[in-house]
């Protein structure tokens, strides 16, 4: 278990090939809109496998995980319209601010496990979307706010219409997905990693054998949290505009119910979780397009809605595949 | 600042009531917690669906009120039961992570089914203590009586009346039925209890039927102070009556009300009177949400047994 894994299994590479094919062929084919829409697919990677280093590395429930997406997207639309900062070094100080939010949520998670730490942080993502509210000037209130900055191609991208800015956003946040799952995957292998790994396991062994236990949860927490901010920093980047209301208790849920399905402490489980959550929600959309199936179509409405279909799967999952999607087909790992 | 002590006996009165009301809830929690250590992230959302079936009821079908929630809490104490037997009861419960799974998926699912058939809209629910008969007396035409130069509604008398009724009942149930004794056995020794012929799995059902029970009765209590019914009405009462469970100890019943009553309280006089003092206007919702959230933080950290609880030796 403590091996790195030096050698891909023929699925992934398949499996990476074929992604990688998709996100290829998306550019071509997709409107702005379309191009949007996918480039929010595949930010919210991010959000899951801040999840993922929390709970399935760490092995710290986080049911609050939209708020640090929430936290990275109003800091970023502060840093950029109040502070004036360039949008670089804006989405990373997001991200960072985030991660420094997460620290502090940390911090309680040295004392506070289990089922206990699932509690506080249900409360935290309850407690996030009206307490935004209250605070106008970053986050615009009740109403939400726009951010002035715009993020366009620079001068050297070729073309400049409203569709080649549309690409550049596009491969940006493709990019930054790629580099942020490259990082974790080396942070989880590395001796951190390795710690990690071993306090969820075992805290007090790995305690005896070395391992600080209040850096390693705190910085677990910081670089869980600082992923799902950055999620929210390149929301902002796709749609300028923030608003609370993007940040409800069932956003922090579908989060951690992504992670979970996609299977946790797997590197491609995030990626696993989000195409699960949209093919279904997809076909949710195709099936209550048709007319006329009469109270089977009003059922298929339902399949519309991401919070139900991962209800579903949550519970189907951990009857029958208690490692998520990434762990079909694999042989169980003996635990503890 | 101005202290205001004219209106504090008015913040009380409404902490007391909204407190016994996160204390059903938190009850519900509890009884659960008491028998499996598994915490029940589903219970407001089985509540909400409480309160919805007394909307159907009563709201729809014109069956009188009291009538509705009495049939809408036997059909909760049902759900519950077939929820117990079919999804946690497979799961190992010292292992949290699936059963936090399937209530969390639960959560999901039933908030989703009530917005899609419900949708998000407030809906008006008959408030169980709107009207009175004649012979009650009244002050000026206003349902009240006068305390300490306050108004007391009796609205509040009527929730008070109601929980303790059940609360009441619940202590009969526990105390002297066998099914009651049972569920003390399995929630203080589930190994013991299944070794003497107690059938573990039944008596779970029941704590959960009865847990679910207490759930809607809450809901349908709060709705009015709500403004009415809709499917997200319970995340933040969820919010209190965590507090109020953690507060009281996770593992104690009386607990769990007391912690609701005290967590109503604190909200009241501490935050929303506070506030007042301090601030000079209303802050409420969000510095009593943060204020919850701070009780439930403070507790699990310094005293995670909780006012009432029992402390858990770990054994390495």
């Amino acid at each position: 278990m403590f091996e790195r894994q030096r050698r891909l299994s023929w699925i992934s590479v398949t499996g990476i090939v074929l992604l990688s094919v998709a996100l290829a062929i998306i550019p071509f084919v997709a409107s702005t809109t379309g191009l949007r829409q996918a480039s929010q697919i595949i930010i919210s990677v991010l959000a899951v496998l801040g999840v993922n280093v929390a709970t399935g590395y760490g092995g710290m429930i986080s049911l609050g995980h939209g708020v640090f997406v929430g936290v990275g997207a109003f800091a970023t639309g502060f840093y950029l319209d109040d502070l004036s900062l360039p949008w670089l070094v804006a989405i990373a100080l997001g991200a960072v601010t985030a991660g420094l939010s997460g620290a502090l949520v940390g911090l309680p998670a040295l004392r506070i496990k289990g089922i206990h730490l699932a509690l506080v942080t249900l409360g935290m993502a309850i407690v996030f979307q009206p307490l935004s509210k209250r605070f106008p000037k970053i986050t615009g209130g009740v109403s939400g706010q726009g951010v002035e900055a715009r993020f366009d191609a620079p001068n050297w991208w070729p073309g400049d219409s409203r569709m080649a800015s549309a690409v550049y956003r596009y491969l940006f946040c493709v990019l930054i997905v790629v580099l942020a799952l490259w990082a974790t995957w080396n942070v989880v292998n590395s001796r951190f990693g390795r710690s990690m790994r071993a306090l969820r396991d075992n805290h007090t062994a790995a305690a005896i054998y070395g391992v600080d236990l209040v850096s390693a949860r705190v910085t677990t927490f910081a670089i869980s949290a600082g992923l799902a901010g950055l999620c929210g920093a390149l929301q902002v980047l796709l749609v300028p505009f923030v608003s609370q209301d993007k940040f409800p208790a069932q956003e922090s849920l579908v989060i951690y119910a992504s992670a979970v399905v996609g299977g946790l402490g797997t590197i491609w489980g995030p990626v696993l979780g989000v195409i699960a959550r949209t093919a279904v929600g997809k076909a949710g959309d195709l099936v209550a397009g048709f007319d006329g199936l009469g109270p089977i179509g009003d059922f298929f409405s339902l399949l519309d809605e991401s919070a139900f279909v991962f209800g579903v799967g949550l519970i189907v999952l951990t009857f029958f595949f208690p490692r998520g999607l990434a762990g079909i087909g694999r042989k169980r790992q003996p635990s503890g | 600042m101005n202290w205001n002590f004219d209106v504090l006996p008015d913040f009380i009165f409404n902490g007391l009531s909204l407190g016994a009301i996160y204390g059903a809830v938190a009850l519900a929690l509890v009884l659960i917690f008491k028998a499996t250590t598994l915490i029940n992230f589903a219970t407001g959302e089985l509540a909400m669906l409480g309160a919805f079936l007394v909307y159907v009821l009563h709201m729809e079908q014109g069956i009188w009120l009291w009538l509705s929630m009495l049939i809408a809490m036997a059909l909760s104490a049902g759900l519950g039961v077939l929820i117990e037997r079919s999804l946690t009861r497979p799961f190992d419960p010292a292992d949290h992570l699936p059963v936090v799974l399937i209530t969390l998926g639960l959560f999901l699912i039933i908030n989703a089914v009530a917005g899609d058939i419900w949708n998000y809209q407030v809906r008006i629910l008959t408030n169980p203590f709107g009207k009175f008969p004649d012979w009650v007396p009244s002050v000026g035409g206003d349902r009240y009586v006068e305390v300490l130069g306050s108004r007391l509604k009796y609205q509040s008398i009527g929730i008070w009346v109601t929980l303790a009724l059940a609360l009441f009942l619940l202590g009969l149930i526990l105390n002297r039925t066998k099914a009651g004794l049972a569920f003390r056995a399995v929630s203080s020794n589930t190994e013991s209890a299944r070794l003497v012929g107690v059938h573990t799995g039944r008596t779970l059902g029941f704590g959960w039927a009865i847990a679910s029970a207490f759930g809607t009765l809450g809901a349908v209590l709060v709705a009015p102070q709500l403004g009415g019914v809709n499917p997200n009405m319970m995340a933040t009462i969820l919010i209190y009556a965590l507090a109020g469970a953690a507060l009281g100890g996770l593992d104690s019943l009386g607990g769990a009300v007391l912690g609701g009553i005290l967590v109503g309280i604190i909200q009241a006089v501490f935050v929303t009177w506070g506030g007042v003092v301090v601030f000079g206007q209303l802050y409420m919702s969000i510095l009593q949400l943060a204020a919850a959230f701070l009780v439930i933080l403070i507790v699990l950290l310094f005293r995670p047994a909780g006012l009432f609880g029992t402390r858990r030796v770990e054994r390495v």
